[in-house]
């Protein structure tokens, strides 16, 4: 009789396990790893899908480098357990490379409208390697007092529609008009030790004067560049190099234009949201350069319920989701329709610049290279360049070469394509 | 024949500092011997001198080691003088002179990041100098006191903090060396008609020799660590030799090029501690 009992109490663990490994759905994620994120993952992102579908997801939080070595060791052992995966595009990219992930062309999610320079950037080659999940991005906030002394035929609509009108010569212009009326230089950067001031310099003004972020460091063009920073240079506020994130000068009026990291302009829009409007960069003549830190949504070749999963990315790329996610971790959506759901009030301000921005047809979107130990290196040949040119006044032409055998140095040694 | 207890007495000393022994062998000497290692190897793993080699090259280098030494030369010798007249003042034992005493300790209990912040607000183009300054009519804008291709203002500021904030460590050896003398000394002067100026080159100066070779040899030695405060108030504007540490370390992630630097300031003050304990040797203490 115990034997019997044993024996059934085993067969129903064995049942139980194997249903259970059936309908969980691993959904490997470098993104949302801090405790407080993974709560609101797994406690109301995920809870709502399984209340929905009934299908169970188990939410793996993971560093790249070990969701890389998995997911390379099941794909080629063809014991894929992962069903899908959230990641930055340049690791996505990376893996796409190791044919590690799945096209997902065929797959349609009706009702929503993708923002194309996003959509266009998750395309490698004839390859749809992922559907655009959430983006955060650098973008100029305004106080409104600026739009009083707009420079001569550029309008507001210019600027917050991201027109062809709105380019760094306007931002020049601008600056110097705010100068001569408050005395005092108005535009402000992070230039602080830990501000993200080389962002703007390698992912902003670079690509749109040059076209490139790196490769054409040392160029004609970005020449042209370094004199216009020099032009620049005296309408930019000088406590700028100190200045690590742009909420507090902008709210203490330091600054009536400042260039920062969404997150770090979030404050001051959610203290005075009337005050402020988010804007695009402006752009060069080569377009309209800007960092977006696109995150993708990938199936793994040979993923097991691959049908699962497409309904988990159409519920993460829903307008309601793609709202909660940005209340809750500050990401912004990737779908148009995401713009009319998001309330009125400061998360609104945010979004309506972050979209219009990603939306600009003259985008030249970056993204951060992944130059793993030597990104350090990296940021800090362009802070050198703006210190020494710009500020302590060294020739353009043997600074920029000088450094761009660096640049191209790191490049080679890490092993990347010059971006 | 030696008894089981005779046995453990023997080793209980040592039993009894091996906790300290272990944590410092962990927390201390293993990464006392990493830094070396990191220092002498390059990143291809030879062993030599090739990080000292790339560091000399750099530019920033010079200019960290140079602002270090402008910013010891500055600061230690004005904060000497001014603890000094400090302290002489407070233990002329006047009415209140406790509360004056608390008063001038109040910058002990703050961080150097503290300090800074609050330098912040007073000189910054909207802190409360430049605000008193416009609101009184004596200037019409804002007057950088730091920022951007004002590093040789940024300095003074950086002097004008840190003689507030460790001018008090100073003060506080002082007056500790200044409470010792015995007021024998002075009653004897008295007798023999010094004026206060014999008085002071001839019993406090020497007497209080002892506590000032410590407050200048520690003052010094601070002195080269100096970091936070010239961090917040110019950023890189004015590299700094632990700056450009914690820069190399935690920016770059150039851990070889982090501890050559770490090592270069500390053979720096180990000369400048053997030359202040060779040449301001007290004599009378030999005695």
């Amino acid at each position: 009789m115990l034997k019997k009992l044993v024996v059934l109490l085993l067969l129903c663990m064995l049942l139980t396990t194997s249903v259970y490994a059936q309908e969980a759905l691993n959904f490997a994620s470098t993104q949302m790893v801090p405790a407080a994120e993974q709560l609101f993952a797994k406690s109301v992102l995920l809870k709502g899908f399984t209340d929905d579908s009934g299908i169970n997801v188990e939410f793996i939080p993971m560093e790249y480098p070990d969701l890389f070595t998995r997911l390379t060791a099941e794909v080629f052992a063809k014991k894929v357990t992962i069903s899908l995966i959230g990641e930055l595009h340049g690791g996505l990219d990376l893996m796409n490379t190791n044919g590690l992930l799945d096209d997902l062309s065929g797959i349609t999610l009706p009702d929503r409208t993708f923002i194309k320079s996003l959509a266009d950037y998750s395309i490698l080659g004839d390859k749809k390697i992922y559907v655009p999940w959430m983006q955060a991005t650098f973008v100029m906030a305004i106080n409104k007092k600026a739009f009083q002394y707009l420079p001569e035929g550029l309008k507001i609509e210019d600027i917050t529609g991201a027109s062809a009108k709105w380019t760094y010569e306007a931002l020049l212009n601008w600056s110097k008009k705010l100068n001569e009326e408050f005395k005092v230089p108005k535009l402000g950067f992070p230039m602080g030790p830990k501000g993200l001031w080389h962002r703007f310099l390698h992912g902003s003004i670079y690509p749109s004067f040059t076209g490139y972020q790196a490769a054409a460091f040392d160029s004609v063009r970005a020449v042209q560049l370094w004199e216009y920073l020099k032009e620049l240079r005296p309408y930019i506020h000088p406590s700028s190099s100190v200045w690590e994130s742009m909420d507090e000068p902008l709210l203490k009026e330091e600054v009536l234009i400042a260039w920062d990291h969404t997150a770090r302009i979030k404050n001051a829009v959610i203290e005075k949201p009337e005050d402020f409007a988010i804007v695009p960069c402006p752009r060069g003549p080569q377009g309209r350069g800007y960092i977006t830190v696109a995150v993708g949504l990938a199936i793994p070749t040979g993923a097991p319920q691959r049908d699962n999963a497409v309904k988990l990315i159409d519920y993460l790329t829903s307008p309601a989701i793609q709202v909660k996610m940005l209340e809750n971790i500050g990401f912004f959506p990737t779908i148009q329709e995401a713009e009319g759901v998001i309330p009125e009030g400061a998360l609104k301000v945010l979004t309506n610049g972050v979209l219009t921005q990603s939306g600009a047809p003259d985008s030249i979107i970056s993204m951060i290279p992944s130059l793993g130990a030597k990104a350090g290196e990296f940021s800090a040949a362009y802070r050198d360049a703006f210190t020494r040119i710009v500020v302590e006044g060294a020739d353009i032409n043997t600074t920029i070469t000088s450094l761009a055998d660096k640049l191209r140095a790191i490049f080679k040694e890490i092993g990347v394509p010059l971006v | 024949m030696i008894s089981l207890s005779q046995k453990k007495g023997n080793w209980l000393p040592y039993l009894l500092f091996l906790p300290a022994l272990l944590y410092l062998a962990g927390f201390v000497g293993y990464p006392l011997v990493k830094t070396f290692q990191l220092v002498f190897t390059s990143e291809k793993g030879d062993i030599g001198l090739a990080n000292f080699i790339t560091l000399t090259q750099d530019p920033i280098f010079w200019k960290a080691l140079k602002n270090t030494l402008y910013l010891l030369i500055v600061i230690v010798p004005l904060q000497v003088i001014l603890a000094f007249l400090l302290a002489l003042f407070v233990n002329s034992r006047f009415k209140g002179y406790m509360i004056v005493l608390y008063i001038i300790c109040i910058p002990l209990a703050l961080s150097d990041v503290s300090a800074a912040l609050m330098s912040y607000n007073i000189f910054s183009s909207h802190g409360f100098l430049n605000k008193i300054l416009i609101n009184s009519g004596l200037i019409e804008t804002p007057f950088y006191f730091f920022g951007l291709g004002l590093s040789s203002r940024s300095f003074w500021v950086v002097v004008l903090t840190e003689l507030w904030r460790a001018t008090p460590l100073v003060f506080v050896i002082l007056l500790a060396g200044l409470q010792v003398i015995s007021k024998e000394y002075f009653e004897a002067a008295d007798v023999f008609g010094f004026s206060s100026w014999q008085k002071f080159f001839h019993i406090t100066l020497p007497l209080t020799m002892p506590s000032l070779q410590s407050a200048l040899l520690i003052r010094t030695l601070f002195a080269f660590q100096i970091f936070g405060v010239v961090w917040l108030l110019s950023g890189r504007d004015i590299p700094v030799l632990a700056g450009e540490v914690y820069y190399q370390q935690a920016e770059l992630s150039n851990f070889r090029i982090a501890a050559t630097y770490g090592f270069i300031i500390a053979l720096i003050c180990i000369l400048i501690s053997w030359i202040y304990l060779t040449f301001l040797k007290t004599k009378h203490l030999e005695v």
